[in-house]
């Protein structure tokens, strides 16, 4: 596999990443800005997702309606979401239309309108989607999750909760904006057909702006909250845990892909077949690696009904620490070709590319090429992954459930 | 890209899509049967067989078949709809003969008894599962009500006590009249050696014994009902809509795609401005289901209980207003440029391409290409849609609600 990544940085410190492919026609871009919930000021983690609505509701010289159609008249499909440390906007659409679409989203960023009629609106739709949250929870559970493991402010729901919505202002979501679309700090993504110097001359006149300010990262603070039950009268009990492990930096990451993939990679892994396959205790039941720049955990879902949800607790937090005792050269080699067929099949898409490119260069600096990843894949054995478990136990879960019963947690 | 096309004398078809430059590939096996070619007494059966289809041969055990997926790293998994059961995986090129190969050994199952009980647990759990995923529930519910006692309104998942009281000797019955080799397409697309394939594919399959196979097609208009079922544990009303659209194999289908994307895609629509710009409603969208036979506009809506009459008159008022004066030509153009880059992006992926190719075999018997759907849909004019609106009209659909008790908002 060969590939090439762009990189240029312009004047006022904002990074412009591209990586081409050859065979798509299809372009993806991202724009991450320094405005993830773990950024925002206290009381206020909500504003996000009314300003990621907001900032769509009428740019530069475009209203709502006009701006909307000028981004459908493209055909571009847009993505956008709120992270603990940025908000990130963007979309995929055919490459002959990337350098217009460009041009309507410095306007979003710069120049949008942010007239109070519209703000009162994205306000209404913000809390509603946190009133919507009470009928989805397997999500409740994970955002949950999150907030209760990772030091705070690190782990901020960014749907927010609906007092600090509704205690909002229109000032005040001006004034974070203003602070937070920081363009120093933010990292454009490019990934599909494009001309990279035609995207940096392009970018030079839209984001070369004088910035002076800069957004610290917050000080975080450490919680325990070893178990958390939210009642709720549905059909399953929602069980989510989160164990600490190391950060994507670290020279033991791959070990901890690796392992987790061990666990939870494919339907031959351990979680799948001890607590479905074996005991049909489960149908949804998986686990994941999820790194922030600060600090990084394994993060388990399962949904099952009320009255095996110890069970299937148990068997999961055994699952976990049985990992140490063994793994097979079977099972590591299964865990390695998953992870880099995983890899591979990604590369062909160009939304997942640009997703990739950016989160590399925000967390560790730089961009990881696909060859460096398989290599450090491939350099794993049964003894990397068993001296990493063994020096990193994976004990210490936070735990959330959603349901009607509650667990006992070890 | 290469088409391939070859038909066993058991009826089989092999159809593949050659692209050299991929890096990758996908193949899986279409079975044109689902919940809607089932019984009362065996509802959920198509589901649960998809489930079981995993759980290995006379030579390989459940956990055997798994291994034997991971060890080739293929990203693999299966779906059943109410008239299709699809298994699939996308690979790298040098796995995809190792992985066809297993799905072909799967495609006859041994069906143990042991297996079949452990797995019935897993079905309830799923069961239980979509209860507490409202959006999902209430367009199940609203098929049901839609097709009114027609096998099309049948639930994928079939319910607790159908689940409990199927045999496994009711599967096998399943099994041996639904997946004949003349009811199959095997499909395959991106990077792999087409000779190859079909020479594995042979000899095995080869020797399934096919099955006088059929299914009644009744182009449904729906009841028109409309119900509202309380749950004291939801907080938002959550509503689908579902009104008479065209078939498959109806060349109108791309005009209705079309018509879903100007009233109901999720941003730019009717919908979008009046319902969610005007924070209405917090997702309001319609698609259009072609079915085999017959075809289906749902809505689905989420909003506050309070908004919800609300809501409705105002997705009436919409459906009236494109039935009096029609779409603009720039309605038109913007939702084609939507459908048609979403259209690019989606078969840029070889497993997403599968699924069209598997599709269009399925339904039409056709090979289409990417330029094929791409003109089809540039074509489509404001009279096509007119006199769509003229002849499916939106206002006689069925309504289906599930919401809090209406104190609760």
């Amino acid at each position: 596999m060969v590939e090439k990544i762009d990189k240029h940085i312009l004047k006022n410190g904002m990074v412009l990443l591209g990586e081409p492919m050859e065979v798509v026609e299809s372009a993806a871009f991202n724009f991450m800005l320094p405005m993830g919930a773990s950024l925002l000021p206290d009381g206020c983690c909500g504003a996000g997702t009314v300003i990621i609505d907001w900032i769509f509701r009428g740019a530069g010289a475009r209203g709502s309606k006009e701006l909307c159609d000028a981004l459908d008249s493209l055909g571009l499909h847009r993505s956008g979401g709120i992270s603990s440390s940025h908000m990130t906007i963007g979309a995929v659409l055919e490459a002959s239309n990337l350098h217009e679409s460009l041009d309507i989203y410095r306007d979003v960023i710069r120049s949008s309108r942010l007239e109070a009629d519209q703000f009162e609106l994205s306000k209404q739709l913000a809390i509603d989607v946190v009133k919507g949250l009470d009928d989805d929870p397997r999500q409740k559970v994970m955002l949950k999750l999150r907030e209760k493991f990772y030091p705070e402010p690190l782990g901020r729901n960014s749907l927010g909760d609906i007092e600090e919505l509704e205690a909002l202002t229109v000032d005040k979501a001006a004034e974070i904006i203003k602070m937070n679309f920081n363009l120093s700090q933010a990292i454009f993504m490019v990934a599909g057909k494009y001309d990279f110097s035609e995207v940096v001359r392009q970018a030079e006149n839209l984001f070369e702006t004088d910035e002076s300010n800069s957004i610290e990262a917050p000080t975080a603070i450490a919680h325990e909250n070893k178990y958390t039950h939210l009642p709720n009268d549905g059909a399953q009990v929602h069980i989510g845990l989160m164990t600490r492990t190391v950060l994507p930096g670290d020279e033991d990451y791959y070990n901890a892909r690796v392992a987790v993939s061990v666990l939870s990679g494919g339907m031959s892994a351990r979680l799948f077949t001890e607590v479905r396959e074996k005991r049909g205790l489960c149908y949804a039941v998986g686990a994941r690696y999820h790194g922030l720049k600060e600090a990084a955990g394994i993060a388990c879902y399962a949904g099952t009904t009320p009255e095996k949800a110890q069970e299937t607790l148990d068997v999961i937090t055994a699952e976990f620490k049985r990992l140490a005792d063994g793994i097979s050269e079977e099972e590591i080699q299964r865990a390695k070709v998953g992870l880099k067929s995983t890899l591979v099949l990604q590369s062909e898409s160009s939304c997942s590319r640009a997703n990739g490119i950016g989160s590399d260069y925000y967390i560790l600096g730089r961009v990881r090429s696909l060859d460096e990843i398989k290599e450090k894949i491939e350099a794993t054995s049964v003894d990397s992954v068993l001296a990493f478990l063994r020096k990193n136990e994976f004990k210490d879960f936070t735990v959330v459930t959603i349901g009607p019963k509650e667990v006992k947690v070890g | 890209m290469e088409f391939k096309k070859k038909e066993l004398s058991n009826g089989l078809t092999i159809v593949g899509e050659v692209n050299k430059s991929a890096k990758s590939a996908a193949v899986g096996f279409f079975v044109k049967t689902g919940a809607r070619d089932e019984s009362n007494e065996i509802n959920g059966v198509s589901h649960f067989m998809e489930h079981m289809l995993f759980k290995g041969t006379k030579k390989l055990s459940a956990l055997e078949v798994n291994e034997a997926f991971d060890r080739t790293g293929a990203q693999f998994n299966a779906f059943t709809s109410e008239e299709n059961t699809v298994f699939y995986a996308a690979t790298l090129p040098e796995y995809l003969i190792e992985v066809t190969n297993l799905w072909i050994d799967l495609m006859r199952p041994e069906l143990r008894d042991e297996d079949f009980n452990i797995e019935k647990n897993v079905i309830k759990e799923e069961i239980a599962m979509y209860k507490d995923l409202p959006n999902f529930d209430v367009m199940d519910k609203c098929r049901h009500l839609y097709f009114d006692g027609d096998s099309c309104g049948n639930s994928i998942l079939g319910s607790e006590e159908s689940i409990d009281n199927m045999t496994a000797e009711q599967m096998r019955n399943y099994f041996s009249n639904r997946y004949a080799p003349n009811n199959m397409v095997l499909a395959c697309v991106g990077d792999f050696d087409w000779e190859r394939l079909c020479s594995q594919a042979q000899s095995p399959c080869g020797k399934w014994e096919n099955q006088q196979v059929s299914r009644e097609l009744n182009q449904s208009a729906g009841s028109g009902k409309c119900e509202r079922v309380e749950n004291q544990n939801l907080n938002r009303e959550h509503i689908c809509l579902m009104s008479q659209g065209v078939s498959a194999q109806d060349p109108r289908r791309f005009a209705a795609v079309l018509l879903s994307a100007i009233i109901g895609d999720d941003v730019g629509s009717r919908y979008f401005w009046e319902l969610v710009d005007k924070a209405l409603a917090e997702t309001a969208v319609m698609q259009f289901g072609a079915m085999d036979g017959t075809g289906v506009f749902y809505s689905y809506v989420q909003c506050s209980n309070e908004n919800s009459a609300k809501v409705l008159d105002i997705i009436r008022g919409i459906f009236q207003s494109v039935g009096k004066d029609g779409i603009s030509g720039d309605e038109l153009k913007k939702a084609k440029n939507k459908i048609l880059s979403a259209l690019v992006i989606k078969n840029e992926v070889p497993m997403g391409r599968l699924i069209d190719l598997g599709f269009n075999w399925t339904y039409l018997k056709q090979y289409r290409t990417i330029a094929d759907d791409v003109n089809a849909i540039r074509a489509v004019t404001i009279d096509d849609i007119h006199s769509l609106i003229e002849e499916f009209n939106l206002c006689n659909f069925t309504q289906l609600s599930l919401g809090p008790a209406a104190s609760k908002e």
